[in-house]
């Protein structure tokens, strides 16, 4: 509607129409250096090893061929990575929303007493932390270096977004809390019956926050975790990638796979990384949007 | 601590504390049960390790108990003030950041306010919905993409260099000193464009539409409009988004430098975090790396509290805290 407007008051004089086209260009190129990566190492890993090894531009796969998928599929710690993955990304979205729910909500209410004191000692982890090896040394006391948990809990709540939720419970106007409890419901049953059906898409949106950042993380492995059953796959693929990297077993596993296939190590790596992608592809638009919407509420201060 | 209430002015004669404090925990006993998980998560995994760094004053040694380790003063700073590879981390540190800040930056702000310059709303949501991918994917995939396209061998760089004409050898990018920092740079840029493009661009969505029409009545461009109108209303946007940026600026990112690092360029993109990891989890070290790790955060707090106060005297309506 906006360019009907200015056609009409004649606004778009010859050099504007000029600073257009750069502008389309330049904002072209941008989306072409995006996007390309990713369509490169799709059809890179679908191509035949041997017809993409001189590399270069990739608009469609060279001499199509699944076999890197058919052996990747059949590497056992690829799955057990995946299953990893999925487990924490669940679970921990699931405990995190939870714990972020419970804490916001009561720092929402005037009539909560101590919630100054309370959010300032929120906020102030915000800006100081105790750092890399006391934590280490923390979760090593709390038993549970090794252990599946220590994926969901060490970060199961931000403070930045509890705030958020905090400032969009706030949002919600107090008079239909004020009947509910007059109806004799109890503060809980005010939150999950009243107020989260209420605050679907901010909850939708920190759902979004939460779940990228425990899909995409991979440190907590790396600092916390050795054993290969409880590996990630963002590690895995890590492994697989660093140039320098140890020949661990991972590695070596994969080696493996592509000599015993004739397949060059370059399209085991493009095979792995689609892999690890295509969840996020999947969940794409919904991550596009609530995002937007998160970031939307996150901007309403408080 | 439940007692910090305010005195209400003009009342009936207070009861005493206790009763008070009684009679809110009979009212809102469940909402405090409510916030018991949240308090015990902050206080278990966020205040003990503040309480955890005393180790940086101590000589702590496995098995031991943080509490009766014995104090040793500033020692374990002096030691790290005097080795070459912490001053060499923290160079590099303040280097990678700072060049982080001043490309990565500018660079949403620009690239969100060409997209508000797009006329068809196609392209708009062709270019919003690129550009915000790359927030999504890890940056070990991040790493596997540049490594897909820079690869001397197989990679697409060559083949597009050809293009314009360029047909000698090409370094691997991802193991040369020169190019190290840059291609942090870059993948930083990259990565983080979008974020920082949605978050200007729900601003620049808030703007009255009605100063725009005054301003082209008036004869006014777009170049005039942008810089009059649509930079002065998102001014708090970008003011706050650089209070954290700076807060920032002594972690150059872990996560990033962690995957790109290799034995050839290690001397160019070690910063205090990876620093950290090696003296404190491989060297076990844990004095001493706890002692940089405290230097990083305490240096994080003053530099988030210094800009929060510029910020406030150069316009008292924003600031974070």
């Amino acid at each position: 509607m906006a360019s009907k407007r200015y056609r009409k008051l004649g606004a778009a004089t010859g050099g504007e129409r000029v600073g257009q086209i750069i502008n389309g260009i330049f904002l072209g190129l941008m989306v072409v250096i995006t996007i390309y990566p990713f369509w490169h190492v799709v059809m890179y890993s679908l191509s035949d090893s041997h017809a993409s090894m001189s590399g270069g531009i990739f608009l469609w796969p060279r001499e199509f061929s699944l076999l890197s998928y058919q052996q990747l599929l059949s590497t056992k710690q690829l799955y057990i990575c995946y299953r990893n993955s999925l487990l924490k990304t669940l679970i921990g979205t699931g405990v995190s929303l939870l714990l972020t729910a419970l804490t916001a909500y009561p720092l929402s209410l005037p009539r909560f007493k101590g919630r100054g004191f309370f959010s300032l000692m929120i906020f102030f982890t915000m800006l100081f932390n105790g750092g890399m090896i006391p934590t280490y040394l923390l979760i090593r006391d709390l038993h549970m270096l090794d252990t599946f948990w220590v994926y969901v809990l060490p970060a199961a709540m931000s403070a930045y977004n509890m705030f958020i939720l905090r400032n969009f419970f706030q949002s919600i106007p107090p008079s239909l809390e004020e009947s509910a409890l007059l109806d004799g419901a109890n503060p809980f049953q005010v939150l999950f019956h009243l107020v989260l059906p209420l605050s679907g898409p901010a909850l939708a949106a920190l759902a979004m926050f939460y779940g990228v950042a425990l899909w995409n993380g991979y440190m907590d492995n790396v600092l916390y975790v050795n054993d290969s059953n409880l590996q990630l796959l963002q590690n895995f693929l890590r492994q697989l990638i660093a140039a320098a990297g140890a020949k661990s077993g991972t590695v070596s596993e994969m080696a493996d796979v592509s000599a015993a296939s004739r397949l060059t190590e370059e399209t085991v790596k493009m095979t792995v990384i689609t892999v690890s992608v295509i969840p996020v592809l999947i969940v794409y638009p919904f991550l596009q949007k609530y995002y937007t919407k998160g970031v939307m509420v996150g901007s309403v201060k408080g | 601590m439940n007692n910090l209430t305010k005195p209400s002015v003009g009342a009936v004669p207070k009861p005493p504390l206790k009763s008070r404090f009684l009679s809110t925990m009979r009212r809102d006993w469940m909402l405090y049960l409510m916030f018991l998980p949240g308090l015990v998560y902050i206080l278990v995994f966020k205040y003990a390790p503040m309480y955890g760094v005393t180790i940086a004053f101590k000589d702590f040694k496995i098995g031991m108990d943080v509490m009766n380790a014995p104090w040793v003063g500033w020692k374990h700073f002096i030691d790290l003030f005097g080795r070459t590879a912490f001053l060499r981390a923290l160079q590099n540190n303040i280097i990678i950041s700072f060049a982080k800040l001043v490309f990565g930056f500018p660079f949403p702000i620009i690239l969100s306010l060409m997209i508000n310059e797009v006329r068809s709303s196609k392209m708009k949501k062709l270019v919003q919905t690129s550009v915000i991918l790359p927030n999504f994917v890890s940056w070990v995939v991040v790493y596997g993409l540049f490594y897909a396209i820079l690869s001397p061998n197989a990679g697409a760089l060559k083949e597009v260099l050809a293009l314009f004409g360029y047909e000698g050898a090409l370094p691997n990018l991802l193991a040369s000193q020169s190019a190290a920092r840059t291609m942090i740079v870059i993948s930083h840029v990259w990565k983080g464009a979008g974020m920082g493009t949605i978050v200007y661009l729900a601003a620049i969505t808030g703007i009255d539409q009605g100063l725009y029409e005054a301003a082209t009545i008036d004869g006014a461009g777009r170049l005039k409009q942008m810089w009059h109108i649509t930079l002065p209303c998102i001014r708090t946007t970008i003011i706050v988004l650089l209070i954290f940026r700076v807060g920032e600026m002594m972690y150059a990112g872990f996560d990033q430098i962690f995957v790109f690092s290799n034995d050839a360029i290690i001397s160019k993109i070690d910063i205090i975090d990876t620093y950290v990891y090696k003296l404190g989890l491989q060297e076990r070290k844990y004095g001493i790396s706890t002692a940089a790790g405290l230097f990083q955060s305490f240096t994080g707090l003053i530099l988030v509290i210094i800009t929060n106060w510029i910020a406030k005297r150069v316009d008292p309506e924003s600031g974070l805290i």
